[in-house]
């Protein structure tokens, strides 16, 4: 940053008067509103401004000229966020005036034609503008965004929307339907219907990326001795083949059992889990408790 | 849109001084609610009404001068803007 006397144009011996006066006459010359088309405008008025700030202070100008502060800190952004005349371009505001050019507008010159035609041009297209675009949501079956399915909503205005759910949708998913929003307030074409993917949650089944994840509860023995199981899949169930002495957590990978997008189809993941009967089982107890483990048969034994 | 409430204080302004300034038509409010609101636009402009008056010295008589020629600056700036690009337009068009 600059010396603030210099930015000022003032000596280091000037009053507050004279700094007042000097910044007041930058400021007339050089505020950002008075100079619309000058885009530096901004950075030099607020470089007078900062100087200002800091020797119109008495008690920073006393701190500044001992050497204590610096001019740096004097750079803050101008109080307001913008300029007037960033909004003053804009249309449809109560502020226009066209009383600066009405007599050129409606003359037979080539600006009037060249107003003309960019008015016509805006004219056309707002009658050719598209109809807004309207928002719903469908809540989704988790096995509906799985598979894919057709659904049907029904409009709050009357009217139903047929939804092709390809499968594989996401939660938060939004499908655009073309021309079936609002009907253009002109002769453009309608907007879109927009509707979010809401997907319910399934009993048992959850969605990792492609992948399709279930806990599958097996029996002691199917865990001992492995077995074959019925597994449920998106698609219906499959046989499952349990590997001997599996442990709850562990993790079975049915290929291309998850979910199928154009990208391939994921996998589902079925985490065993073994679960232990409910009722009292006199036969099971008295069989284990003849049982004596090996001594390398220690789960706890990292512990 | 803003409130008054919100509008004074962001413009850091009393009540009194926004009422004369509505009265003399610097600051147009919406009006079409019991409230009046205010945009952002109204902020800017009532931003630049009090730099012209406390850093510029401009009293109210000036100050009706300058905010009606600026707006009428603005106008042509968009008349012209309007103009060239219709002129863009046809050069590519033909």
């Amino acid at each position: 940053m600059k010396d603030p006397y210099e930015v000022l144009g003032v000596a280091k011996t000037a009053t507050p008067e004279e700094i007042r006066k000097a910044y007041r006459q930058l400021a007339k010359k050089l505020h950002p509103d008075l100079n619309p088309g000058d885009k530096h405008a901004e950075e030099r008025f607020k470089e007078v401004s900062a100087a200002n700030d800091l020797i119109s202070d008495p008690d920073k100008r006393r701190r500044y000229d001992s050497g204590e502060i610096d001019a740096s800190g004097a750079e803050k952004p101008p109080p307001q966020g913008r300029y007037y005349r960033e909004y003053a371009s804009g249309a449809g505001h109560p502020y226009e005036s066209a009383e600066g050019y009405a007599d050129f507008a409606e003359g037979n010159d080539i600006f009037a034609e060249l107003l003309r035609r960019s008015r016509e041009q805006q004219r056309e297209q707002m009658r050719r503008a598209p109809g807004a675009d309207l928002h719903y949501e469908l809540q989704v079956p988790f096995l509906d965004a799985v598979n894919g399915a057709v659904k049907t909503i029904t409009l709050p205005q009357g009217g139903t929307l047929e939804v092709n759910i390809p499968s594989g949708v996401e939660d938060g998913q939004v499908l655009r339907l073309r021309g079936k929003g609002a009907p253009a307030p002109g002769e453009g074409p309608p907007g879109d219907a927009l509707v979010q993917i809401v997907v319910e949650p399934h009993r048992f089944f959850t969605r990792d990326g492609d992948d399709i994840l279930l806990e599958l509860p097996i029996t002691v023995k199917e865990a001992a001795i492995g077995g074959e199981v019925r597994a449920p899949t998106t698609t219906g169930g499959v046989m499952l083949k349990i590997p001997k002495r599996s442990s709850t957590g562990d993790t079975l990978r049915l290929k291309g059992k998850g979910v199928k997008t154009r990208r391939g189809a994921g996998d589902e993941l079925v985490r065993l889990k073994v679960v232990m009967p409910k009722e009292p089982d006199a036969e099971l107890d008295s069989f284990l408790a003849g049982w004596t483990p090996p001594a390398s048969y220690d789960p706890r034994k990292e512990m | 849109m803003i409130n008054e409430r919100d509008f004074l204080e962001r413009a850091h302004l009393d009540r009194a001084t926004l009422e004369v300034w509505v009265h003399e038509a610097w600051i147009c409010p919406d009006c079409s609610a019991p409230e009046r609101a205010y945009t952002e636009m109204d902020l800017a402009r009532a931003n630049l009404i009090h730099d012209l008056k406390h850093n510029m010295g401009v009293n109210d008589e000036g100050l009706d001068v300058i905010l009606h020629l600026i707006d009428q600056m603005h106008g042509l700036r968009k008349a012209l803007a309007e103009a060239l690009a219709s002129l863009r337009d046809g050069g590519t068009r033909a």
